[in-house]
């Protein structure tokens, strides 16, 4: 078997060359008894099978964190038979550290020159022939973005797997050396190394005019916050089109499926299966795996280009008082967007509890999903500036929210003596590779996709059979016996059995709560019918609003809209917790946690709105 | 003798001491910020990480911990 490891420092381009090499041949596990991610992949090249490993994101492989501990070990264990070590060309000095770390291990290896295009650009030239003579390694200058070297590097590694080459050279250290004579000499060994190799580098560096608003401490948030949603609506405009089709699809499949099962004399419970079931799960997904899409596309593009690692250093403040640090600011403006787009993007912070408290916090953050349906729901009781009124609300709640959260988790998830500060290079800005980009986000989405397709389905189908009436009428429906029978309970949190129901649906798409409040309040006809005719297009809003309002109260919907904005965000994002934390425990707490304070915050409101309102 | 955190936009310094918690002195060294090591502060606002050049590289430093690091300001560039 070919196995080759791939070794960099965060920000290296380490997992750009991964997924570029591995495409969508890709397995993600758990390194055994950790909780740190194990990245798989394979190709194959002229007939051969070769095995890529992705380590884990380390600056260095001194042991102080699960990450370095399982990198060293692995490297040690032999099971790599060649490491690609990389670097990023553009600093190359900083950079090499990692291969100081690594150079006093006894394996074969390459070195990597990533993001040469932003090295050329700078001026910077890299004599590549003298430092492969210099290291006794073959030296590949690279540009891992724009695709190109890859036949390149295939070949490289598989004429050093023939016969391969290690270092002849290392730092000057000795096992009882403190950490800071230690990390000298390996500046002083890559200064060794470089001299001759590169030109010394300019002393002084200028912001550019961009950077210097950018940068500015209240402006620059403010300019930054303002990019985020211009990128936001790019988005949605993007991919509105995809959704409003997706969205046509239940009413275009819906009756042809259902008249033509229907005429084979099909059993109605499998008619509905066919004709509603499907066509709306499908259409769920659609809309999810777009949301992931345009979120992605967005955040790929401002992490390219090096606006994230700006808004890091504004926000590093505000974050640390929640136990978290500037890096975790662009999960939480991705979780504006969507909630499963800013879980997975917590794979940037720097340890596993940042991760986890990161999603615990993300979670906090109403996506661009409930904003579409809290001001329909609000214009159903309030004129506009109670409207207006209840989204300030909502947006002062987020704040709130996210500190109990940390305060709850923090401690547990981040332990005071762990807490380290932001630590973060600012690349200059560059120009992004759209094709790379585009080709993320596809992935990300893809795969979403493709969970969500098993997970949706499931769970439409439980909550289907719920809903499901024979006789056509809501209180022939299991879903009507239920919620009769637990309304006392749900009443004493501000919810009757009606809205109750949609809270559920809620945490489970928030696409699917106007067709649940339309199905539970109309009552009519067949629930099922109603509540998977999902999209905004298939609920009469004005004739819903009469019902609405005529059948609870002020305070009832004003409790109902805060507790379905805070509760499991929907259950993509969920699994994507699951999938991204890799422990189902923590997953559980959330999940547990956010029902919990949506019921608690529910009932607050309701008792607080109750004299007032009525 | 100076905190990094002190020190105005602008000068230019090297590293005397990076404290005593081994983990920040590892995580820090990794970035390039090693005793002995030259640096120019690129920007310094209250309440806002430090922005350090150091070894062709800017860096985002938490302010906390530039206070754990003491520096001596160098005077030519």
């Amino acid at each position: 078997m070919n196995c080759i490891a791939l070794l960099g420092q965060p920000n290296s381009g380490k997992s750009t060359v991964f997924n570029q090499l591995t495409g969508s041949r890709q397995h993600v596990g758990n390194w055994p008894g950790k909780t740190v991610e194990k990245k798989n992949g394979s190709y194959s090249y002229k007939d051969k099978k070769y095995t890529v490993v992705d380590l884990p994101g380390s600056y260095g492989l001194s042991g102080n964190s699960d990450e370095e501990i399982i990198t060293e070990k692995f490297i040690k264990g032999g099971e790599a038979d060649l490491v690609c070590v990389l670097v990023d060309a553009s600093q190359l000095e900083r950079s090499m550290y990692m291969l100081a770390d690594f150079a006093a291990m006894d394996v074969p290896a390459i070195l990597i020159l990533n993001m040469m295009d932003v090295a050329t650009k700078q001026g910077k030239k890299i004599n590549d022939g003298l430092l492969a003579e210099r290291l006794g390694i073959p030296v590949l200058p690279f540009t891992a973005a724009d695709g190109k070297g890859f036949e390149g590097l295939k070949e490289l590694i598989e004429k050093e797997l023939a016969s391969p080459h290690k270092l002849i050279t290392a730092p000057d250290i000795k096992s009882g050396d403190e950490v800071t004579s230690a990390s000298k000499e390996k500046f002083e060994w890559i200064g060794r190394i470089l001299e001759g190799v590169t030109e010394a580098s300019s002393k002084e560096y200028k912001l550019s005019k961009f950077d210097n608003v950018l940068l500015k401490p209240f402006w620059g948030k403010v300019v930054t916050v303002g990019i985020v949603l211009a990128g936001f609506l790019v988005a949605m405009l993007v991919m509105s089109p995809f959704m409003s089709i997706a969205g046509e699809l239940p009413k275009l499949l819906g009756k042809p499926i259902e008249n033509l099962l229907t005429g084979i004399h099909v059993h109605p419970w499998l008619v509905s299966v066919f004709s509603l079931l499907i066509p709306n799960t499908i259409y769920f997904c659609i809309s999810m795996a777009s949301f992931v899409f345009g979120v992605n596309l967005v955040f790929g593009f401002l992490e390219e280009i090096g606006f994230l690692a700006r808004a890091a250093y504004q926000f590093d403040g505000v974050l640390s008082r929640l136990g978290l640090q500037g890096k975790a600011v662009a999960p939480i403006l991705m979780g504006m967007g969507c909630t499963i787009g800013g879980a997975s993007g917590t794979r940037v912070m720097d340890s596993w509890g940042q991760k986890m408290l990161t999603m615990m916090v993300v979670w906090a953050v109403p996506c661009a999903s409930i904003w579409s349906i809290i001001p329909v729901v609000s214009g159903m009781f309030f004129p506009v500036w109670g409207t207006v009124l209840v989204c300030l609300g909502i947006v002062l709640y987020i704040f709130l929210l996210m500190f109990i959260v940390s305060k709850i988790f923090g401690r547990k998830l981040v332990p005071e003596e762990t807490r380290t500060g932001m630590i973060m290079e600012l690349p200059p800005f560059h120009k992004p590779h759209f094709k790379y980009i585009l080709k993320e986000a596809w992935i990300k989405c893809f795969d979403m996709f493709k969970r969500a397709l098993k997970t949706v389905t499931l769970v439409s189908l439980v909550f289907w059979a719920f809903s499901f009436s024979p006789s056509g009428n809501v209180e022939s429906s299991l879903l009507y016996k239920v919620g009769t029978f637990i309304e006392p309970v749900t009443k004493f949190f501000g919810m009757g059995w009606r809205t109750f129901m949609a809270f559920i649906t809620a945490a489970f798409a928030k696409e699917a709560v106007l067709g649940t409040l339309n199905a539970v309040f109309a009552g009519q006809s067949n629930v099922a019918d109603i509540a998977f005719n999902a999209s905004t297009g298939g609920v009469d809003t004005m004739a819903l609003s009469q019902i609405m309002s005529q059948t609870i109260s002020r305070s009832e919907a004003l409790a109902f809209m805060f507790a379905c904005t805070f509760s499991v965000p929907c259950l993509m994002a969920l699994s994507t917790t699951l999938k991204e934390s890799h422990s189902f425990k923590w997953t559980l707490r959330t999940a547990g946690f956010y029902i919990g304070a949506a019921l608690i915050l529910s009932c607050i409101v309701y008792h607080i709105a109750l004299p007032f309102l009525g | 003798m100076m905190k990094l955190s002190e020190m105005q936009k602008g000068t230019y310094g090297t590293v005397s001491s990076l404290g005593s918690d081994q983990r920040f002195i590892n995580r820090i060294t990794s970035v390039g910020l090693t005793e002995g090591a030259r640096f120019q502060v690129v920007k310094n606002d209250r309440k806002m990480p430090v922005l350090v050049y150091v070894r062709e590289t800017l860096l985002a430093l938490n302010r906390r911990d530039c206070e754990k690091i003491e520096t001596a300001e160098v005077n030519e560039k």
